[in-house]
């Protein structure tokens, strides 16, 4: 027993570097989820937000996404790395010792690393956590000082959930011993490789599929027939379905049926080394199609979670300026409180006041069956404000729009217009109903945005300035406060002074309020799609340059055969940056492309205009991702130009 | 006649002051255009040692060598990678085939590498593959072929692309003796035929009778020399074997 276990731990200390990229991994992985975990206990963020239950259940959530990740990293870290030994437990096998011997060296040695990993990264988790406490608070939006503690909880919780990992994987290890022959164990590397067939029906297929997956993502959701006849449950599935399996065939068969084409034009395969680096990729492409395809996954995963929480995170003031066009607008009650609301803008340095206009405006009933409103019912109350007024507060909103109304013409300010399911507007006839007042008024304009906050009054529509004075005589006017000021999105203290001083009926609505909530949730989004998709990003990195490392070590051979023949070195680093090159720009070409085609589906259904959040998601990603490949190039390169 | 190798003075030392072992001492050689050379030799005698600095692949301690007019000492990595490419060709015990690549494509590397145009290299590699009587597996990859094709396939790899200088390196070391034949007789036809100049390590008697020349050394010194005055290959095989009795020890190489 005793002697086991030293042998195990001598073992570790000798071949520490062989060791270090397993290690590194666990460590890796610890130190993530760690981090994570810990924020989830963290009591400051959980006092700064007010949304505490939110913060913790979506942080649960994602830990819980982030175990399974995990856990499939060190299984497939731990099987390279075994890999890597089988012909060092072959040795000892055939030296004499008995299976469950060694069974029960790696198991220890397995469980060895897992313990130390686990100290250390808990240790290095605890500095990165605060760093990452502070972070979160800023995206946020928050200012409170972080005072953040280690909690045990999480200690506790990551400890259980590695050991449990740990437990496993050296299990596995304890089971390699009798999972292969002796003979299998000493020729882990020198399995034949097959020239791949492929055919030009599969590599046609693959395109017909993802193509397929395309049309349907990017189908208008309420007119496509298609989606109405697969329901709305299953065709995203289907788009799932179709898009992986095409990759996967677009990866095994299209890649050789285009390799082999390129074999077959002698004058530039037939040219220095293009023949070294064809042949090689056509030998790997196969067995790596499903490697491959994991990675443009992951990598169209990764970027669409990003995208979408980035363009929101990024969208959050142009969202509350369209919720708010006015930086503030309430009810007018009496004047002294106005006036007060007046003198606290005033009096307030970080503020200078832009405008303040009261605009009069009728609240009337209408009966709207002409519009065809798929959601409203026949009669729905508007608030009308006049056509000079409408002018006047756009022009003071810095906008050039004008509207020109005559008689019982109308216009429609609809901020949430949405294709499709909103009402035409254009050409319907409606009919206003004040007291014994009827009439009817006819849509001639639609404008996609308002000039009063919809939080403060009902659906608007303006009216030509005769209707208006009209409808004034039947009723009461309502006045309306609208506020523009500078800073409006830091405008906190200032927000809450006026919040306190008037009454539940003057119904506030301030572009603070509405841009602070949105930075506390899409600020949330963010800092977890931001912290998976490095995970992520991370691993999918990882993986390759395992995997091309692996290659890298059977390929060996073949470039000491060259270089005795004569090829430079420049040459065979230039091959490896080729071969390297087309391994990693393929996945990431296909989730790029999936991941675009995934957020233009997105960017209409939402109508928002996502270009440049998800354009500078993608480039960052792909620098990221281009550090691996420089790395990955270097390490084959020393692999393969090593002597013995 | 010119002078394809001449070696002057080599020596090679391995290991650290105090610690050192001599593997070549004062070697002097000089092999002319059209030779066929044997290198013979008990093992630990130097003969690889040897044959890996006129390889260019080892570098010598001592001395200066000229291959093909050009001083390899003092040339650098480029250079060396340039110089094998265009004057050497190798054959190695091991054959040293591209597994990824087929018979066909493993013959023109050299060629392709030199970008040598495409018809031109269809052209040369037929013509060789005929020498060789590989034809019929041009297609085939190397682990669906026999030793002996395999290393019909590296020496038409070594010479296809008309090197100054071919090295072997116990070519028949790992072929039965119908395959290592079948070589031998090809690699002679190559000399009569085409003039080309042959350096061959071998520990196998037999294998050296189908040399001009063989040099024997011993603890990395020139031992003896002999050429080949009877045309019957016979006599020569009975003169190897009795130099390889007088060097001695080594009776496990004088199979």
């Amino acid at each position: 027993m005793m002697t086991l276990f030293s042998i195990a731990r001598k073992n570790i200390r000798k071949n520490f570097t062989h060791y270090f990229l397993y290690f590194a991994s666990m460590i890796f992985s610890i130190v993530i989820y760690f981090t994570f975990v810990s924020l989830k206990y963290d009591h400051t963020i959980q006092s700064a937000s007010e949304a505490s239950t939110k913060i913790s259940s979506a942080f649960s959530a994602a830990a819980v996404v982030l175990i399974i990740f995990v856990a499939i990293f060190i299984w497939y870290s731990n099987s390279f790395f075994t890999r890597k030994r089988k012909k060092e437990v072959g040795l000892y096998s055939l030296l004499g010792v008995r299976k469950k011997q060694i069974g029960r060296m790696l198991f220890y040695e397995n469980f060895l690393m897992g313990a130390l990993a686990l100290l250390i990264g808990i240790a290095l988790g605890s500095v990165l956590a605060r760093f990452f406490v502070s972070l979160l608070m800023k995206i946020m939006g928050y200012d409170a000082v972080s005072n953040f503690s280690i909690s045990p909880a999480a200690i506790l919780n990551t400890a259980i959930v590695f050991m449990i990992i740990t437990l496993i994987t050296s299990l596995q290890g304890y089971r390699l011993i009798y999972r292969f022959k002796l003979i299998e164990l000493f020729h882990a590397d020198q399995q034949g490789e097959q020239e791949p067939k492929a055919s030009w029906i599969t590599a046609l297929l693959s395109l017909v599929l993802i193509g397929t997956g395309y049309w349907l993502a990017l189908q208008n959701l309420l007119q496509s027939s298609v989606w109405a006849k697969l329901g709305y449950m299953l065709t995203p599935l289907v788009i799932l379905v179709t898009v992986i399996i095409g990759t996967y065939f677009l990866f095994s068969t299209l890649t050789v049926t285009l390799l082999r084409l390129s074999r077959r034009n002698k004058k530039r395969y037939w040219n220095g080394m293009n023949i070294i680096g064809i042949s090689q990729l056509l030998y790997r492409i196969k067995g790596n199609a499903r490697t491959l395809t994991i990675i443009a996954v992951l990598s169209a995963t990764t970027l669409t979670a990003v995208g979408t929480a980035y363009s929101f995170y990024y969208s959050n003031a142009s969202n509350a300026l369209q919720a708010n066009p006015n930086s503030m607008m309430f009810i007018s009650g009496d004047n002294s409180t106005t006036k007060r609301v007046d003198e606290m803008i005033s009096s307030s340095p970080d503020h200078k006041l832009l405008y303040h206009t009261t605009v009069p405006v009728i609240e009337v009933d209408a009966d709207v069956s002409g519009l065809g409103d798929l959601f409203a019912g026949d009669m729905q109350t508007y608030t009308v404000i006049s056509n000079r007024d409408f002018n006047e507060l756009a022009k003071l909103q810095g906008s050039e729009d004008t509207i020109e109304l005559k008689g019982n013409e109308a216009a429609a300010l609809d901020p949430v217009y949405y294709e499709g399911i909103s009402p035409k507007y254009v050409g319907a006839e409606v009919q206003l109903e004040q007291n014994k007042l009827r009439e009817n008024i006819t849509f001639t304009e639609l404008k996609k945005y308002s000039v009063l906050n919809p939080a403060t009054v009902y659906s608007s529509i303006v009216v030509s300035d005769e209707l208006f004075s009209q409808l004034e005589r039947q009723t009461q006017s309502i006045q309306l406060e609208a506020y523009g000021i500078t800073n409006q999105d830091k405008a906190k203290q200032l927000t809450a002074g006026i919040e306190a001083i008037l009454p539940d009926s003057a119904s506030l609505s301030s572009y603070y309020r509405d841009y602070a909530r949105g930075m506390e949730s899409t600020g949330l989004l963010i800092f977890m799609g931001g912290f998976l998709g490095l995970v992520f990003l991370t691993a999918t990195g990882s993986i390759i340059y395992f995997k091309q490392l692996t290659e890298a070590n059977s390929d060996k051979a073949r470039y000491q055969i060259l270089n005795k023949i004569g090829v430079h070195k420049r040459e065979v680093r230039k091959t490896i940056a080729q071969q390297v090159m087309f391994i990693f720009a393929l996945p990431l070409i296909a989730g790029i492309t999936h991941c675009a085609i995934a957020l233009s589906a997105l960017s209409k259904l939402l109508h928002m205009n996502i270009v440049i959040p998800v354009v500078i998601c993608m480039g960052v990603y792909t620098c990221i991702y281009l550090v691996y490949y420089v790395i990955t190039v270097n390490a084959y390169y020393k692999i393969v130009t090593k002597n013995k | 006649m010119t002078t394809i190798l001449q070696a002057k003075h080599v020596g090679k030392t391995f290991g650290l002051k105090g610690n050192q072992y001599t593997a070549l001492q004062d070697i002097n050689l000089e092999i002319q255009e059209g030779e066929f050379v044997g290198i013979m030799g008990p093992s630990g005698a130097g003969k690889s040692t040897l044959l890996n600095i006129f390889s260019t692949i080892d570098t010598p301690s001592a001395g200066e060598i000229t291959i093909a007019g050009q001083n390899i000492v003092t040339m650098n990595e480029e250079q060396l990678s340039d110089f094998r490419r265009n004057k050497l060709g190798f054959i190695f015990q091991d054959y040293n085939l591209l597994d990824t690549l087929t018979v066909k494509e493993n013959i023109l590397l050299p060629l392709a590498l030199s970008k040598v145009p495409a018809a031109e290299i269809e052209r040369r590699v037929n013509e060789i593959a005929d020498t060789f009587g590989i034809r019929e597996i041009l297609n085939k990859y190397p682990y669906h072929i026999s030793g002996g094709q395999k290393q019909r396939t590296a020496a038409s790899r070594a010479i296809v692309a008309n090197p100054s200088l071919i090295l072997a390196d116990e070519p028949t070391g790992a072929l039965d003796s119908k395959s290592a034949t079948s070589l031998l007789q090809s690699l002679s036809k190559l000399n009569e035929l085409h003039h080309s100049t042959i350096m061959m390590v071998t520990h196998d008697a037999y294998a050296a009778s189908y040399c001009k020349r063989v040099i024997f050394i011993k603890d990395g010194q020139l031992y003896q020399e002999l050429h080949k005055e009877n045309p019957l290959r016979k006599v020569f095989f009975e003169q190897i074997l009795e130099v390889l009795a007088a060097l001695g020890g080594e009776h496990d190489d004088v199979v």
